[in-house]
């Protein structure tokens, strides 16, 4: 079976002059966990946004499912899109509208226009919207606006939107990274069980390599638009860190129950699963 | 002053800190330029106060003016209807520049989409027509409201029409305007995340861009509603109808107890409007 997703030399350079991805090949099989790291600015958020082309790339292919994203145009690169749920670091969230009327946004690849502009989604969608919302623990709050909530609620309801579209692959950009410790695992733990329960493919980038530890089953360094290690995430030893990060780099450990993670060690399995049962995983 | 600092430890000295003769140079020159403006436009002017007479002045403003002749607003003598009495009129201008508002709004509506960059970019196509259309609002809102004013005399003679004509004309300058830059300000986020989902440009719109608009679209609304209550009175000068064209026929024919109702009349309804745009727009944001 070809690879769910293959990138062949990615190559993005925007309007400034700037190379943001320097020729990226890359395979994804069906089922994978990939962590994307790399320093800000590596180009992780350019090349998961080359994947459903919310970004153009200067040159090279993505091929999704056998389809050629990169010549598709019109509702044939919107049919690939709704294939692929996205989440965000900022949410990205309509802030005045419902959580309910956010996560409908995630049908809307679905939805004959008329149905959007009269606001009458079909009863299935509905339905799907409530499912998804319970699933993500937040069905109680289907009817408040998404600015009411707090930055994890507000995180589960953009994994409900991605969820409604039934994708086949979950591209999330950074979805940790406005949330506390605490939050951060609640999050990744969503995507941990989309991924083994749904079987949906999650390609995920992460400012912590100790959340890559924990959550990826393969780890994807960038390194100035190129790819600097492809590879389990045990591999990364202490050269590879320094390679990636640069020398002067300390690993930052990311963990629930700690007020202040900085310079902080990888815990030691007795610590972290002590920490374990402080994540917050609210009832589904 | 402190390039003390700069100098003992062999750095180069910021201009800032430069001599100070450089810094008040520039300051006397500006000081100089805008007195030397100044005597130039008091010279010119030729500003000629010998010809004064605040006896008169007194006599009428508080003679007269002050002592308004409320039949002015309420004699439903040599009148046909309600609406031709002072206060009729009042209401009639008011309901003026409220047509003239919504008039506005249907052409400004569409066109602020296609005049706010971040919905146009993208294409250099969609990017010349943002650029034409922000143009357009330019033009028309350069053009004085009372000049829009007497080219709508000219077209439909003396009258509403030409008040509406003016005022809505106008307002699609100011109204597009402002409608598009609410739009540029939106949170680019929720489109993003919206297109991701395999939605089309006009599902992105109605779903990630409209919600975040319709506040600031009212409140701006409302505003501009409150701007153009201002003008309606002003234009009756020009012969473009309300309540304005019989007092300019009043201060015309020197009949200042009733020019002085209408004015009273115009100040309470401008300063109600202004009081009441304001806390609606508060509740609003």
């Amino acid at each position: 079976m070809p690879p769910l997703l293959s990138l062949e030399h990615i190559v993005k350079v925007y309007p400034g002059g700037t190379r943001a991805l320097d020729d990226v090949s890359l395979q994804v099989e069906r089922g994978e966990f990939v962590v994307l790291i790399g320093l800000s600015g590596s180009g992780k958020s350019t090349l998961l946004r080359c994947i459903n082309r919310l970004v153009e790339p200067t040159s090279g292919r993505v091929v999704f499912d056998r389809t050629d994203v990169t010549a598709a145009r019109g509702a044939e690169l919107r049919r690939i899109r709704r294939r692929m749920g996205m989440i965000f670091q900022q949410f990205n969230l309509v802030r005045r509208s419902s959580v309910l009327h956010n996560a409908l946004a995630g049908r809307l690849g679905y939805q004959p226009l008329w149905r959007t502009l009269a606001g009458r989604p079909s009863r299935v969608d509905l339905e799907l919207a409530f499912a998804n919302l319970e699933r993500v623990g937040i069905l109680g709050k289907a009817f408040s606006r998404a600015d009411a909530l707090s930055g994890g609620q507000q995180q589960r309801v953009g994994i409900a939107r991605a969820l409604m579209q039934r994708p086949d692959l979950m591209l999330a950009d950074e979805p940790v990274a406005s949330l506390d410790p605490a939050t951060s695992h609640s999050v990744m733990r969503y995507l941990e069980e989309i991924n083994h329960a749904d079987g949906i493919t999650v390609i995920c980038s992460l400012h912590f390599l100790s959340l890559a530890r924990r959550y990826g089953t393969r780890v994807v360094a960038l390194k100035g638009g190129r790819v600097a290690y492809d590879g389990p995430p045990a591999g990364i030893d202490d050269g590879r860190f320094r390679e990636i990060y640069g020398e002067d780099a300390v690993e930052v450990e990311i963990g629930p129950g700690q007020d202040a993670p900085l310079l902080a060690k990888v815990p030691t399995g007795a610590e972290a699963s002590a920490a374990e049962h402080l994540i917050d995983i609210p009832d589904r | 002053m402190s390039a003390k600092y700069f100098t003992a430890r062999g750095l180069p000295v910021p201009a800032e800190l430069g001599p100070a003769w450089r810094t008040s140079w520039r300051r006397w020159t500006a000081i100089a330029a805008t007195l030397a403006v100044l005597a130039v436009g008091v010279r010119i002017t030729d500003i000629d106060t010998s010809r004064a007479n605040p006896e008169y002045a007194a006599q009428i403003v508080f003679g007269q003016l002050f002592r308004p002749d409320w039949n002015a607003l309420f004699s439903m003598e040599d009148v046909e209807s309600v609406w031709d009495t002072g206060l009729g009129l009042m209401v009639v201008t008011i309901m003026l520049a409220v047509v003239a508002t919504a008039a506005s709004i249907v052409l400004a509506l569409p066109f602020s989409f296609l005049g706010a960059r971040n919905i146009m970019s993208g294409h250099p196509v969609s990017l010349a027509v943002y650029s034409a259309v922000r143009l357009l609002f330019t033009i028309i809102r350069s053009i004085d409201i009372l000049i829009v004013g007497i080219i709508g005399v000219i077209l439909f003679s003396i009258g509403n029409a030409a008040g509406v004509f003016a005022i809505g004309f106008h307002n699609v300058g100011v109204l597009g305007k402002l409608y598009s830059e609410a739009i540029e300000n939106i949170d680019q986020g929720p489109i993003e995340a919206v297109t991701a989902t395999g939605a089309n440009r006009l599902q992105v719109i109605w779903t990630a861009v409209l919600p975040q608009i319709v506040t600031p679209f009212i409140a701006l609304t409302i505003y501009r509603l409150d701007a153009n209550v201002r003008f309606a009175p002003i234009l009756g000068f020009v012969g473009a109808g309300g309540i304005g064209l019989v007092l300019f026929q009043n201060l015309q024919l020197l009949r200042y107890p009733q020019a002085g109702a209408i004015i009273l009349a115009i100040v309470i309804t401008v300063a109600a409007m202004d009081f009441f745009s304001a806390q609606i727009r508060k509740r609003l944001l």
